[in-house]
Order: structure tokens, then sequence, then C-alpha cells
């Protein structure tokens, strides 16, 4: 028995994997339920009917959704440029300074009706901006994106941690940093008395748009040559680091939109705990979704009912409320596999070393 | 084992991969001191059929034996070990180490040490007159010489039986007539000698006999005396009568398109570059740059169309069209079609559709403003495959799934639908088979009508058939401009490719 590589791809390979994955994660899962001495099958459906079984149920799933879906989004259309965005998290959180700056200090100076259209654009543009940094570096000195955006994550998070403790700090709410709530005006609006906010229609839109434009532009046909082929790019005359900015600033917009979404959407202000970790999920998401926009608000909802499936476990059973990260690295860890699975093969034959 | 067992014999070889028959019921030998061609068209199964003999597939029936022995391969180290070794069309030969390193390198791998693999190294290499200097880095040397140093690897392994995976490919005239005295002496030490080829002058000046490959079976197989003509073995190879000319009618050149002046630049990455390169191209003629791979042709093609990384130009002047640009300043320009020498990479984008490939330089035509209208260009690309036969379903094809020659076709039809004033073809019929290469020569001769054809090929017969003028180029320079009716001229080109006259003194092997 050995390991080789398929010589031709597999057909449906982007279902294969995402099926792989989510099964992956699904057994895994029901060894560490077992271990904890509760029934896997009993904890999958209190899961399932925690998750899908009930109106709430169904919108928590979506109000994770929304940010997932755009972060998700943001990994995407960067990848497909084969520009790795580890930054999703930093440029999130830099529009939910944007928005919360908008919602704050701009709100007073604008009508009612023009509060929620300049949160939107603030943490768009904070988030997009914020996303130049590892794109200028990247065109100018050639500094790898993965490594400029994952650490500038860091940055924005302490920066955002600086804010709420300090100039944006409420007064009146002792010992809780954070900032004062944002005037209504900039609430978006929900739907009934869910949780389900304004922001999911702007997530659906976002892939809506977003796949229009890599299938049916001439700007999104470039990006997808040069991801496939950077030589064949350079060949047809396309600049390359125009793009690159124009795809970071897009990655960069729609992960601050994230931010946006939760600060505007769910918390009404800005706090420790607004930022759980969506920029790292919309990697997870972008890969189940095989990158393609039309199938990341899909895969938005399957990772968000793991993530509110894992939740209701926690209160229902008892288990450690680390079950969820549990679930998802297991989520990341079944991807992994399930490429590998796509990519090669076993072959039966002797033989004692690969070649 | 017996003494007159042959070193290699396939009986009845078949290999499917999957509905696909790529080798049915092959039976072919070779023996020692014996060089056997194996001929036919690309998608004939040759490399299928070497594969499986080099290990690196196993046959779904049939038998290999290896001096009388029956033999099974899992994979290509077990071939090695019967003495089988495989020359591919890209060398395994780690380009940062030089010659002695990458030796003793492989060495190591079946138990040989440093000292014993240099004694061998120094001794084989005289044996078979391969010369190549093993202290020199493989990444400086020429194609021909990485050759020799691929064969003297596998000599020092022991190899008693190599395969050529069409070795010429790569290698000017004189470079080839060297391999073929490399096959003389391979002959004379007892060694067995397969070469891949769909060249016809090849099989008759250098094997000793010949095995034709059509559609997986072999269908003949010959001594060369007994072949009476090139043509009837291309009527046997390809299955129907060929032509091995194309028509090439008169023409009047027109008003000059491209003028290069005191043209200098450099390659990319330590290649050669081209220094005082005076050329012009004028509509209606094809001037071809031939040049032995290494010599600076793709770094000048490179900087002339502006579109790849391969060169750069630095000093002297471009004129295109009316325009007079400094070297520095030139960037290329929309009126250059290009056909670049990696078809594969460069040329265009192998998981994508044939559609979506055939607006690569197309763009502008791709749909109105900002949008990308795909059916618009499958449209087009369905009547660029009826127009130029290309061998596809459809334009939904992936282009990773075409032949090279069909997706050389398809280039070809893209660059020709953007009607340019300079149409420029590098090597554009490197590794194709004859009907592929027919098509696209008469297409260039078509083409002489609306724009002037600056070609870059190390392939003689190509460039006689097509070019009206033909530059020399040596180490970076043009050594001579001669027209291609002047016969006495043209005779001197093998000459002028391995340095010519001024050269001989320092370079010891043609």
């Amino acid at each position: 028995m050995r390991i080789v590589r398929r010589t031709r791809p597999i057909r449906y390979k982007a279902l294969v994997t995402a099926l792989l994955a989510v099964g992956f994660a699904l057994a895994a899962g029901a060894l560490v339920f077992a271990g904890q001495g509760v029934n896997p099958l009993e904890a999958y459906a209190v899961m399932v009917s925690g998750a899908l079984g009930s109106l709430n149920g169904l919108a928590e799933v979506a109000v994770k959704a929304v940010p997932l879906t755009l972060t998700g989004l943001s990994v995407a259309v960067a990848a497909t440029m084969l520009l790795w965005n580890i930054g999703a998290e930093g440029q999130f959180v830099w529009g939910a300074i944007g928005a919360g700056w908008a919602a704050l200090y701009l709100s007073p100076f604008l009508p009612t009706a023009l509060v929620i259209p300049a949160c939107l654009l603030c943490g768009a543009l904070a988030g997009a901006l914020w996303a130049m940094i590892p794109a200028a570096l990247r065109v100018r000195y050639g500094v790898s994106e993965i490594l400029t955006t994952l650490l500038l994550n860091y940055v924005a998070i302490i920066f955002m941690e600086h804010l709420y403790f300090g100039p944006w700090r409420d007064p009146m709410a002792f010992g809780f940093p954070g900032t004062p709530t944002f005037p209504e005006a900039s609430w978006l609006p929900r739907l009934g008395k869910t949780r389900l906010h304004l922001g999911a229609l702007v997530a659906v839109l976002a892939a809506a748009g977003l796949h229009l434009l890599l299938a049916r532009t001439k700007w999104g046909y470039r990006i997808r040559v040069t991801g496939r082929s950077a030589q064949a790019a350079r060949y047809a005359g396309m600049n390359t680091s125009r793009q690159t900015y124009a795809v970071m600033a897009t990655a960069g917009a729609l992960a601050g939109l994230a931010g946006m979404g939760e600060v505007c959407g769910i918390h009404y202000l800005i706090r420790e705990g607004i930022n759980p970790g969506y920029g790292y999920d919309g990697i997870i998401v972008a890969c189940l979704a095989g990158l393609r926009p039309a199938l990341v608000p899909v895969y938005g909802v399957v990772l968000g009912t793991f993530l509110i499936g894992a939740d209701r476990l926690q209160s229902a059973m008892q288990l450690p409320s680390s079950i969820g990260l549990v679930l998802e690295g297991a989520l990341l860890l079944g991807l992994l596999a399930a490429e590998a699975v796509t990519r090669f093969r076993i072959a039966s034959g002797k033989g004692d070393d690969n070649v | 084992m017996s003494e007159n067992a042959p070193l290699l014999s396939c009986r009845g070889v078949t290999k499917r991969f999957g509905e696909v028959v790529a080798n049915r019921d092959i039976t072919f030998e070779v023996r020692s001191g014996q060089v056997q061609a194996l001929l036919g068209e690309n998608g004939a199964g040759k490399s299928t059929l070497m594969s499986v003999i080099a290990g690196r597939f196993r046959p779904d029936a049939g038998e290999i034996h290896v001096r009388g022995e029956l033999v099974q391969f899992s994979r290509p180290a077990d071939a090695m070990r019967m003495g089988i070794g495989m020359v591919y069309q890209r060398f395994m030969l780690v380009e940062r180490l030089t010659v002695a390193e990458n030796i003793r390198l492989s060495a190591h791998s079946c138990g040989i040490g440093s000292r014993e693999a240099d004694r061998r190294m120094a001794e084989l290499s005289e044996r078979y007159g391969l010369g190549v200097d093993p202290s020199r880095t493989v990444g400086s040397l020429s194609m021909g010489e990485r050759q020799r140093a691929e064969i003297l690897k596998l000599l020092v392994q022991n190899a008693n039986i190599l395969i050529f995976d069409e070795p010429t490919a790569v290698l000017s005239q004189p470079e080839a007539e060297g391999l073929f005295k490399i096959f003389d002496r391979l002959r004379q030490n007892g060694c067995g000698v397969v070469f891949i080829t769909h060249k016809l002058e090849e099989v008759m000046a250098a094997a000793d006999h010949i095995s034709i490959l059509r559609r997986g079976r072999i269908i003949a197989s010959v001594a060369p005396g007994e072949i009476e003509s090139k043509r009837e073995l291309a009527r046997l190879m390809v299955g129907r009568e060929f032509v091995l000319a194309v028509d090439k009618p008169e023409l009047n050149p027109g008003e000059t398109v491209l003028e290069l002046k005191h043209f200098a630049g450099s390659g990319a990455s330590g290649r050669t570059g081209f220094e005082g390169v005076n050329l012009s191209v004028r509509r209606g003629e094809i001037l071809a740059v031939i040049g032995v791979a290494g010599n600076g042709q793709s770094a000048l093609a490179a900087a002339v169309t502006g579109n790849t990384d391969a060169g750069l130009a630095e000093s002297g002047s471009v004129t295109f069209g009316d325009e007079t640009v400094s070297a520095p300043d030139w960037k290329g320009h929309h009126g250059i079609a290009h056909v670049p020498e990696d078809r594969h990479n460069t040329g265009s984008v192998h998981d994508m559709t044939l559609a979506e490939n055939y607006a690569l330089t197309r763009l502008d035509a791709a749909g109105d403003g900002p949008w990308f209208d795909l059916s618009r260009i499958a449209k087009k690309t369905q009547k660029a495959i009826e127009n130029y036969s290309i061998r596809a379903t459809g334009a939904e094809d992936m282009a990773g799934s075409l032949s090279g020659g069909n997706l050389q076709k398809l280039i070809l039809a893209r660059e020709l639908a953007r009607k340019p004033e300079l149409f420029v073809a590098e090597q554009p019929t490197q590794g194709l088979d004859i009907a592929s290469t027919e098509e696209i020569w008469a297409a260039l001769i078509r083409q002489r009508k609306h724009s002037g054809i600056l070609l870059f090929s190390g392939d003689l017969k190509e460039v006689l058939t097509l070019a009206d003028r033909i530059a020399v180029m040596f180490r970076g320079r043009i050594l001579e401009v001669l027209d291609a009716l002047d016969a006495d001229a043209v005779a001197r080109i093998g000459l002028l490719m391995a340095g010519g006259e001024t050269a001989e003194g320092d370079s010891q092997c043609a």
C-alpha cells in the first residue's frame, strides 16, 4: 500500500471535500462526547434540535451566519487571486471601529436616515484601508501577505482595546470597559423579535455581488487568471499590482462590514468579546465553499449551525463550553484531511518507500 | 539469463486509462548494440509505453523481460536496478548543483560511493565521448550539455538500456548530431537505446530499427533500409498521405513594422542576455531568429514583446510603426501578438475553459465595458475550433485537457484574431506532431500578408520552410542575417549556430 497523487481531479471536488470535512468533524466530535460519557447520537440530536428546531434557534443560526458569510467572502475573494487573507479578523475589528466612530461621533451631524448608511460606509472603508497595509507591503517589497495580515490582527485588536479602555470609554459604565451605547439611529433594523438584523441582507447581497463580479466582469476574469497563473496574467498584460490593491480592499471592506454588522446589529457598542474569531472562521467557510462566493452563505449557515448547536449542547447537557471549539477544530482538520483525500489516493502494490 | 536474449523485450503489453487504451498488445525488443526508434504522432502512446518500461506505470496485461528474465516494476527505482535508465524531456537534475554533485547524489541512492562515482564519471565520460565539465553547475549548461550530464548520470548508475523521450526536442541541429554520435558509442559498447521521436529525419539517420506506433498499437516494425522514402514513413505514422513541405507564395515585403537599433538587454535570473542587435521586420516577410537554446533568444523575444519576465530591454531603441522609443521605456505594444514558448503556463491557463483562454489577450472583444460575456467569447472560440480543426468537444473543455498541438492551435488562433502589426512566434511547433506543425506553418505563411512575422526557432527545418530572412544568434549576438534563398549562405547556418569561424577554438563539441 502506498499513497500516490491522483492523476486526474475527482468529480464534484468541492462537495466531496465539504462532506468529508463535516463527516470527519462529526466523527471526531462523537469520540469527544463518548469520552465525556455522553451518548454522541443524543448529543447531536440536542445540537440539531437546538439549532434548527425552533424559530429562535434558526434566527440565531442566521445571526451567526452573517459575519461568517462576510468574512468567508473576504477570504474567498483574496484567495481567488492566490492571496491568503488571514487578516479578516483585524479588518473585522477595524470595521467595528469605523462603524463605531460613525455611530458615536459622526451621527450628531447627520440626518437620522443617513446614520446607518454612514456606519456601513465607514465600517467597510476602515476594513479596506487596514487591508491596504499588507497589500502595499506585498506589492512594494514582496512581503508575504500571510504573515502581515495575521500579525496586523493583533495590532488591530490592541488598538480597539486602547479605544474602549481609553478615549472612547463610557465614563458612566463603572468597571466595565467599553464604549457608550450607540444612538438608536445607528441600530440596524431587526426581523420581528429575533436578533436577525439588516446585516443578513448585506451578506446575501455581498455574496451575489461578488459572484457576479468574479464570473461576469473583466475585473473578475483578470483576478481569476492571476490566481491561476501569474505568468499568464503577465503575458496578457494584466497589472497585478493594481489588482492586489483592489482585491485586498474588497476583502477588507467585506470583513469590515462583518464587524459593522456585529456592533450596529447585535451589541450596539464596542467592548471586549465582539470579535470571537469570526475572521479565522471565515477561512474555514471559504475553504468549505471551495472559494465560490455563491456557496459561501451556505457554509456560513453550516458553521453557524455547528456553533449554535454546540452552545445549546453546553447548556442542555452540562458539557464544557470548549466543546464548540473542539468541533470547529475538528472541522478544520477534516478539511485538511479531505483536501488530502481529493488530491491523493491509496494505491495497492508493494514497495517500502514512497516515490 | 541467457547470452543471446534481447536486453529488453515487451510481450503483449497493454495499458488502459479508464476507457482509453493507451497501449494495446505491444510487442517489441531491443538487443545489445541496437538503437531502436519508436516513431509516432503525439498521442500515439509512445510516452505511456516508455513509462511502463521505466516502472512508472504498471501494465494491465503483458510481460516485460530484461535479459531474458521476467520483471515486474512497481517504481522507477526497480527499473533502474535492472539497468533501465530514462532520459526525460525535462532533465532530472538539480540546477543549482554541479554535474558531479548531481551524479554523486543519484549514485548514492544505488549504493555507489562518491569516490567510486567520481572514478566512473571520468572513465565513462571518456569512453562515451560525453565531454561535460563535472565542476560546472547544471544551471549554467546548455540543453545539450545537460542531456549529456543526464546520460552520464545514468551510465554511472550502471544503466545499459537507455530510453530517450524526444531527446532532440530541446537541441539544435549540431547538438542533435552530437547526440547521434553518442548513440554510436553506446551501440559500440553494447548498450541498448530506445528513442521516442516524431521526426522522420532522425529516425532515418540514427536508428537500426524502427517501430511505428499509431493509436496505441505497433503498426509496423522495419529497418531503415526497408523504407523507401520519408514520405512512406510519414504515411505509416499518420495513417494518410502527407506533403512534407508547405507552399510558400512569393510576396513583396511592405513597410517596416519593427526596427531594433543597438538593442541590448538582460535575461532573467542569470540567463544569457543580448547585445548589439540590429534587426528590422517588414510586413509580408518572416524573419527567423535561429540559435541553439540558451543563446539569448528568449531574452530578446521577451524584450520585444514586453510581456514576460524572461528578459528586459536596457539600451538601444525600438521603432514600432512610426513611433521610436528608447529601450528602457519600451513596454510592448498591443499591436504585437505573441505565441510564447511556454504554451502551458504562459500562453494558456490549464484549469480554465477554452473560451476563457480565448479571452486571455483579447479581453476587449470579450464584452462591452466592464462586462465579461462568456457566451460571446464562447461563440468565437467555437469558430476557432472549427476553423483550425482543433480536437476538442467544445469551448467548455478545460485547456489542460487538450494535447499540445491542439492547445497551440488555439493560442495561434487567438493571437491571429488580434489582427496584429507584428506577430512574434517562439518555438511555435516545438514538440508537436506533423499534422499540427503543418497547420501552424501554413497559418504563419498566410499571416504574412497582414503582418511582419518574427519567428524564434531552434528547428532548422522550420526556419528553412518559413523564413524569408534568417538571423543566426549566438551568445547574445546576431552573427549574420542571411537571405533564405541564398543556398551558400544557408549551408553555413549549422556552423554559425555553433559559434561559427570565430568560436571554433573554444567549443570542442558541436
